[in-house]
């Protein structure tokens, strides 16, 4: 189907005509076609747009919703667009916000800082640190946008001690389905960012909940977004050429670790202790596979890297890093770090203990440049499964069921063997939790895919839902939705009421999130 | 290799967007975190890296053709590398490599830019990528009795290069590195009226045998010669006859210099003393081509190792723009009394383009001029007083857009200051 020529003038009418495009050239390459012949089923392979289109202000995102509401065609916005993750059927234009890139204020008495979608993580981050603050970027990494509502769960690098985006997401400001704007909170009512529960609506409930809408429920237009006090430097001291930097030192009063332990159960309890001293900054539980991927600097040295780590660690461990204010503050930190060490038979790995080593490692996972190369150097491919966010024990557990089904991929010469323990991160110091189990994998075609990637997600679907593990991140479709809503509350149907109440016309694409159908 | 061998690398793509952005370790601010001028100037995902990919494997399987649209957004690309850096911080995968070979596919099926046609038939008949050159190649010579590597045995060939020897504002760069070679005593020549194109342009825009024709006859000249390296004092030039050259197996043992890595390496040995005081204030703008795509080419034949992590056998090593020439430019410099040297935001492998490259300067002079106007606002933010370059390319698209945009810098190549300090 292609657009009247009628509906597409008024789209060049809004954004200009040089920010308007139809061309299968332009459409093309936002579709999916980057492995279409080795995709399961057409469902996966993304269609084209039928035109895209580049809005450079909250005005220009309100034309074009409202334009699209009264034409019956569908659009779907997204920011700095991790993977091609549009599964658009026909009749659907496309929101680049590429052009919304402002950081609209950082202000550091009220420690928050309001951004446009196109901003990225390490922007924010950048101009944060200079004025001693620090946010927590998206643990997908500093490339995707910084607006809280844009990653994932909201989940990062900082979520030991910087909370995630549920939390962190303060005033925003919204186009809703149809077209109207809402300013969340004290944008609603002072027109200020400082709080996103008033005085003013306060809808964050309504925008979001265990997942967010994926761009299914209007756009997101500007958000706020809490900081954290960051007690080093504007940025870490930096030699060499990419990508061979090296971090001569670590900044004074910050210290490293990479722990392994010797069975999970004491990993939850130094996890634990760690959360209930209160010292850490970062606390994520990567695996030797992700520790490997991320210092290495090509394929060849992230096997090498990792046997070399594999050897040298005795189970599941974390990455710890601490940040202290003070020279007492880090005498504290580092001797209650030992005594837990101690306690729970910890055991520190040399080469991150190395200053040289660890400043790089230390400045890769606070800047969260790592991501890309842990989840998609091997071949460009990889997948996975996610868990949700809950006490932390729990999400191990659940995590630590689908390891068991990586080990029959691997078994199988299905995936890449790169050890079974799963990711794990803690969040507010242990309070709540997250696990992932990541695979890489050449997908030799259709049938692979399914085997592996398929497989993975049915059968953690069905641990999560007969363990009562609840309900996990990625829950994108109306399938998931139907299949989780009835194990919990049937909050399935009360997100129909929000997608139906907000776009009732379904004009915002919600093919990732959940439509209105009855 | 052809497109189509790069379907792996392109399938690699996960649309990660770091082509578009500076490494980001390196991210020091909101301002200044974009690499890319396509992306940066008309912002749809195509005019990246990333789309440049999807692009290529769509071409590969007919869902896109040679359309109008398509030839704009391929030539709208200076062909500076910088994505190709980005990319690679974090993956294994060719992104410069297949965007060469969709315009060397765009070129041998006959869908070609009439302006850029023009260019090469510059080249096809007077040797030049300047169209129109009236004047003789050697004429910038005149006076400053340079030996004739063509008819007399000399150690090292000094290539000028078409931009410097026909454009009359840039000859003045040749004149001062004669002057300069000629006071360390080197053994040089040039060859002239008879010089001709390195080739390197016209394979960055596409125009492949045009480039190994260019090849093959330098090559013959200067085996002829006798002489065992090979001097130039455009990036360009040197990156066609370090790299290009040797990517197809047509440099042999040819030392292969830019002037700074030989005027540094002079300076070094003793046998040229900067005494003269220049007091000024400089940045350094790297060259496309001689910092990030001028490092060696890397030979490797092997298969991928069937598996799920992309290895090959013998292990591949990646052109990733770390071994380019960063250093010697700004030893030079340092080695000047009086200057000082004030670095931008964005250098070295990660340096913004001048907006000269690949074809822009010719097909879209509008392009070319906004990308060098973002970096005069780079260079004027450091409080120089002179954008100091080693590329008559970047020298003469920034003097033209400092002259349009009003800006109180001056602009210089490396060898100018160098020569007013000997």
């Amino acid at each position: 189907m292609t657009l009247t020529r009628d509906f597409y003038r008024a789209l060049e009418g809004i954004v200009g005509p040089e920010n308007v495009s139809e061309d299968p050239v332009v459409t093309e390459s936002y579709s999916f076609p980057i492995r279409k012949a080795t995709m399961p089923d057409t469902n996966v392979y993304m269609p084209r747009f039928e035109a895209v289109t580049l809005p450079g202000s909250t005005g220009e995102v309100q034309a074009i919703v409202k334009l699209c509401n009264r034409n019956k065609v569908q659009y779907k916005a997204s920011s700095t667009g991790w993977l091609y993750c549009d599964p658009v059927g026909p009749n659907c234009i496309k929101l680049d916000l590429r052009r919304m890139n402002r950081i609209l204020e950082i202000n550091e008495k009220g420690m928050y800082a309001a951004v446009e979608p196109y901003v990225i993580g390490a922007q924010l981050q950048a101009e944060c640190m200079k004025r001693g603050f620090t946010c927590n970027l998206a643990g997908a990494g500093a490339n995707c946008s910084a607006l809280p509502l844009a990653a994932h769960a909201g989940l990062g690098h900082l979520s030991q001690s910087g909370s995630y985006s549920e939390r962190n997401q303060l005033a925003l400001e919204w186009v809703t389905g149809d077209g109207d704007i809402i300013g969340f909170g004290t944008l609603g009512s002072l027109g200020e960012w400082f709080c996103g529960d008033g005085p003013g609506p306060s809808l964050r409930g309504i925008i979001r909940g265990n997942t967010q809408p994926l761009g299914g429920l209007g756009v997101f237009t500007k958000a706020a977004v809490k900081l954290y006090h960051w007690p080093g430097p504007a940025a870490f001291p930096m030699e060499g050429i990419c990508p061979q930097y090296v971090h001569p030192e670590i900044p004074s009063g910050f210290m490293i670790r990479y722990l392994s332990f010797p069975d999970i159960d004491a990993l939850v309890e130094a996890v634990r202790r760690v959360g209930e001293a209160e010292i850490g900054f970062e606390l994520m539980g990567f695996n030797a596979a992700m520790m490997a991927s991320n210092i290495a600097t090509d394929n060849d040295e992230d096997l090498a890297y990792l046997k070399q780590f594999t050897d040298h660690i005795q189970g599941p461990g974390f990455l710890l890093i601490i940040a202290a204010n003070s020279p007492r503050d880090f005498e504290y930190k580092s001797r209650a770090l030992q005594q837990i060490m101690e306690e729970t038979g910890a055991w520190s790995l040399k080469d991150v203990e190395d200053p040289v080593i660890g400043a790089g490692f230390m400045w890769r996972f606070i800047r969260v440049t790592g991501s890309i190369r842990e989840t998609s150097r091997a071949t460009g491919w990889g997948g996975g499964t996610v868990g949700g966010t809950d006490v932390f024990p729990l999400m191990t557990r659940y995590i630590l069921h689908t390891s068991d089904l990586k080990q029959d991929l691997i078994d199988r010469k299905l995936i890449m063997d790169d050890g079974i323990y799963p990711f794990i991160q803690s969040i507010e110091h242990g309070h709540a939790g997250h696990g992932e189990i990541l695979i890489r994998y050449n997908p030799a075609g259709p049938d692979h895919i399914r085997n592996v990637q398929g497989m993975l997600t049915r059968e953690a679907n069905r641990t999560a839902i007969q363990g009562r593990f609840g309900v996990p991140h990625h829950t994108y479709s109306d399938a998931l939705h139907d299949m989780y809503g009835p194990e919990a509350c049937n909050y399935h149907l009360l997100l129909r009421k929000i997608k139906k109440n907000f776009d009732p016309s379904g004009s915002s694409e919600a093919s990732l999130y959940i439509t209105a159908k009855e | 290799m052809a497109l189509e061998d790069y379907r792996n690398d392109m399938e690699t793509c996960r649309r990660c967007s770091a082509c578009k952005f500076i490494p980001l370790e390196k991210v020091k601010g909101f301002q200044l975190v974009n690499v890319c001028p396509s992306i940066s100037r008309y912002n749809f995902h195509t005019y990246s890296a990333g789309g440049r990919l999807v692009n290529g494997v769509a071409l590969l399987e007919n869902r896109i053709s040679f359309s109008d649209k398509f030839l704009e957004v391929m030539y709208n690309c200076q062909m500076c590398g910088a994505c190709d850096v980005s990319c690679k911080y974090a993956m294994d995968m060719e992104v410069m490599e297949p965007i060469y070979e969709t315009r060397i596919k765009c070129v041998e099926e006959g869908h070609t830019n009439p302006v850029l046609d023009k260019v090469i038939n510059s080249l096809r008949k007077q040797g030049t990528m300047v169209p129109g050159a009236r004047a003789k190649r050697g004429d910038w010579a005149a006076g400053l009795d340079v030996k004739d590597c063509t008819r007399e045995k000399v150690d090292v060939i000094y290539h000028v290069g078409c931009l410097t020897s026909y454009d009359k504002d840039m000859r003045k760069v040749a004149r001062a590195i004669v002057k300069l070679l000629k006071k360390a005593g080197v053994d040089f020549g040039i060859a002239g009226n008879n010089e001709s194109c390195c080739g390197g342009r016209a394979y960055q825009m596409g125009y492949k045998a045009d480039f190994l024709n260019q090849a093959r006859k330098n090559m013959e000249a200067i085996k002829k010669s006798g002489a065992k390296t090979l001097v130039t004092g455009c990036a360009d030039g040197y990156q066609a006859f370090k790299v290009l050259y040797d990517k197809f197996d047509l440099k042999g043992s040819l030392e292969v210099l830019h002037i700074t890595e030989y005027l540094d390496r002079l300076i070094k040995e003793g046998k040229l003393k900067p005494t003269g005081k220049v007091k000024m204030n400089v940045t350094y703008h790297d060259p496309c081509y001689l910092g990030r795509l001028g490092e060696p080419y890397i030979h490797w034949q092997g298969k991928e190792i069937p598996g799920h992590i992309r290895v090959f056998d013998p292990p591949k090593e990646f052109r990733r723009g770390t071994k380019g020439v960063y250093q010697p430019p700004r030893d030079v410099l340092e080695s000047i009394p009086g200057v000082n040297l004030a670095e931008m935001d964005r250098i070295k492998e990660y340096a913004w383009c001048c907006g000269a490259g690949g074809g822009v300067n010719e097909s879209n002079p509008e392009f070319s001029r906004w990308t060098a106007d973002e970096r005069i606002k780079e260079a004027e933010a450091t409080g120089a007083e002179a954008l100091v370059t080693a590329c008559p390319w970047c020298e003469k698209n920034f003097s033209d857009a400092v002259k349009t945009s009003g800006s109180r810098l001056r602009v210089y190549d490396v060898v100018e200051l160098l020569e007013k300090a000997i």
